[in-house]
């Protein structure tokens, strides 16, 4: 593939101003070059133009307030009673998109608020300060809108993903995470990122994006300011940090959002234009969703490091179903493609339009950063470190007699497995002590059977948060058999930390 | 118990729907009241909740309109079309158009039968009707 120039950004951005440049939309492009071939997109188009619309949790916005009379120099501060931080001066103010209210965490936060600033909505501002000689205040309580602010600018470190990976649960439990709400059993998986429309997908190697790159963020015009945080260009998963002005943006393309029990974030729409500077490029941003790959990683194993069951192509995660373990499982976007192909749409209108010129990067985005995982000191503990041997029973065994080996032995939570030695249930001894209250002797009758299990190689960590989110105070320790292999409690674990 | 309202059409009155329904899945249902004649009719049942799934479906794939008493409602003002919502919902009420909006089918809702949508929602515009 010949990388010879074919164009220049200065040459684009003449045939902008005379309306003559010939923009497409990602996904139109893939079409181009299916049907025309390489050389000839290449030749006819000037601007393949992208768009996503997802959640960006490293999201968030400056903003500087003006001064009080007499002046502040705030320490803390919150708006609608989410904590906002103050990175500089006395009223230069951070909101964080994923800082939670304080009166209804979970449900608003720092999103919510950079979206109802960005509606026009009034805020309320509340600060406190220490108070010096040269800024004396110590209490603010204000209203405001973005008109009062004197900068109000998006200021994202980390955006746009490359590529997502889809999700999904081998648990037996629904759990809740930054990709969704996830159904036991594989019972649904989910994706974000929109596939042949994603910006840094078309432009794979950082050749047209990077430091000065003007985009389209959240319904105005923007800026790429360089690498955005965890960039990692080696795995493809190529990262960028943006700015954009608020006061412009729509309230279209900027969503504060919630994930239950996870949560809140902001979903932000970001738009890169890419110029066919040469048939490489006409090529990359010519790719189709059959063509672009990510992996299916199982969520429901709490590690940094999530084990992939299989790869699949976007093609068939936006087909609403794959399969996973030769069972058919829905899958559905978390991103909106709707939303990635609108922003697709409004850029190249802009651009149509001669409303928006392309620049070329001022410098491009690394392409040898490597993404470290965090050092720790200490190691991490795993439940076969404090594992220890389960009292066991059968379910023909009579409540008496549990009644007894608990007292004998002084324990809590007494096993019950079949024959082979898998799991049927567990009890405990309040559910002895229940049981005798009541006059039951036959165990059948209160045998938890809905039982949570650890197993060897779970993290302490993760059974601890089990063990809380659940009100429990033991998890037997299984195999993949479902074999009883020990039991851990609650005791077990705080004496672990207390070392 | 959910409360569920069966809206039988003149064509399927000649039929034995709710005996077969009951005896297919072997659930009793308590009938609440009944009006039912050769033009068709309506009849509102409690059905036990862990059954109710596999009731309704069964009516509807014998002709009857199901109406349950809680259903969902859906704020089109706040939804963006993310689509989190689809892989959840067992019955697919939830589909993309050509232009990959999402489209809701109320009718074939289970409502709080199922709810499983109602949470994952990141910008809450689904809600059930109490």
């Amino acid at each position: 593939m010949s990388s010879r120039e074919l164009r220049t950004i200065d040459e684009i951005n003449e045939k902008i101003r005379k309306g003559e440049a010939i923009v497409v939309t990602a996904d139109e492009m893939a079409k181009i070059v299916e049907s025309k071939g390489v050389k000839v997109a290449a030749k006819e188009i000037d601007v393949v133009t992208t768009g996503t619309l997802g959640a960006m949790c490293s999201s968030g916005a400056i903003i500087n307030l003006g001064h009080s009379d007499p002046p502040i120099k705030i320490n803390r501060a919150w708006i609608n009673n989410v904590e906002v931080s103050h990175p500089g001066a006395a009223v230069d103010l951070y909101i964080g998109a994923t800082q939670m209210s304080e009166t209804e965490p979970f449900e608003y936060g720092g999103g919510h608020v950079i979206e109802d600033l960005i509606k026009g909505e009034e805020v309320e501002l509340r600060a406190t300060a220490y108070g010096t000689d040269c800024y004396p205040r110590t209490r603010l309580e204000t209203l405001l809108t973005k008109a009062d602010l004197n900068q109000f600018y998006l200021l994202n470190f980390r955006n746009c993903y490359q590529r997502y990976v889809c999700a999904t649960n081998s648990r037996d439990e629904v759990i809740y995470t930054y990709m969704g709400k996830l159904l036991p059993h594989f019972g649904n998986a989910t994706f974000s990122g929109s596939g042949e429309l994603s910006p840094l997908t078309k432009d794979a190697d950082y050749e047209t994006t990077g430091i000065g790159t003007r985009i389209f963020l959240g319904g105005a015009q923007g800026y790429v300011i360089g690498e955005g945080t965890q960039h990692n260009p080696k795995n493809r998963f190529g990262t960028i940090m943006v700015k954009g002005n608020c006061k412009k943006m729509s309230p279209e393309f900027i969503h504060g959002a919630s994930y239950t029990n996870y949560g809140t974030t902001l979903y932000v729409g970001v738009g890169i234009p890419i110029p066919i500077l040469n048939e490489g490029l006409a090529k990359k941003t010519g790719l189709r969703d059959e063509e672009i790959y990510t992996e299916v990683i199982d969520y429901g194993i709490p590690r940094r490091d999530r084990p992939a069951i299989r790869k699949v192509n976007y093609k068939e995660l936006k087909s609403g179903k794959i399969n996973i373990n030769d069972k058919e499982v829905k899958v559905s976007s978390l991103s909106s493609l709707k939303g990635a192909k609108l922003i697709a749409e409004t850029l190249k209108s802009w651009i149509d339009d001669s409303k928006f010129y392309l620049t070329a990067p001022v410098e491009r985005l690394p392409t040898d950063t490597v993404f470290k995982p965090m050092k720790q000191v200490g190691a991490v503990q795993f439940v076969e470190s404090i594992v220890h041997t389960a009292m066991k029973c059968k379910e023909d065994e009579e409540v008496k007699s549990i009644a007894e080996r608990i007292i004998r032995h002084s324990i809590n939570h007494v096993v019950v497995v079949d024959d082979e030695g898998k799991l049927k249930g567990i009890v405990t001894s309040w559910d002895i002590t229940k049981a005798v209250a009541k006059g039951k002797d036959e165990l059948t009758d209160i045998i938890t059977r809905r039982v949570f299990t650890t197993t060897p190689d779970e993290p302490v960590e993760a059974a601890s948060r089990k063990l809380a989110q659940h009100n429990i105070s033991a998890l037997p320790v299984i195999d993949r058999e479902k074999k009883v292999i020990g039991i851990i409690t609650a005791e077990d674990i705080s004496k672990l930390f207390k070392r | 118990m959910v409360k569920v309202l069966l809206k039988f059409s003149e064509e399927i009155t000649d039929q034995p729907v709710t005996s077969q329904v009951i005896k297919e899945k072997g659930v009793t249902i308590n009938i609440l009241s009944a009006h039912v004649g050769q033009q068709g009719g309506e009849m509102l049942v409690e059905i036990p909740q862990e059954e109710a799934e596999g009731v309704i479906e069964a009516f509807r794939s014998r002709g009857v309109k199901v109406e349950l008493r809680k259903l969902i409602k859906v704020d089109k003002e706040k939804c963006f079309d993310c689509g989190a919502c689809i892989s959840l919902c067992p019955v697919n009420v939830m589909t993309y158009d050509e232009a990959d909006a999402v489209l809701f089918d109320e009718e074939k809702c289970l409502g709080s039968t199922c709810a499983l949508c109602i949470d994952a929602c990141p910008v809450r515009a689904i809600k059930l009707i109490i």
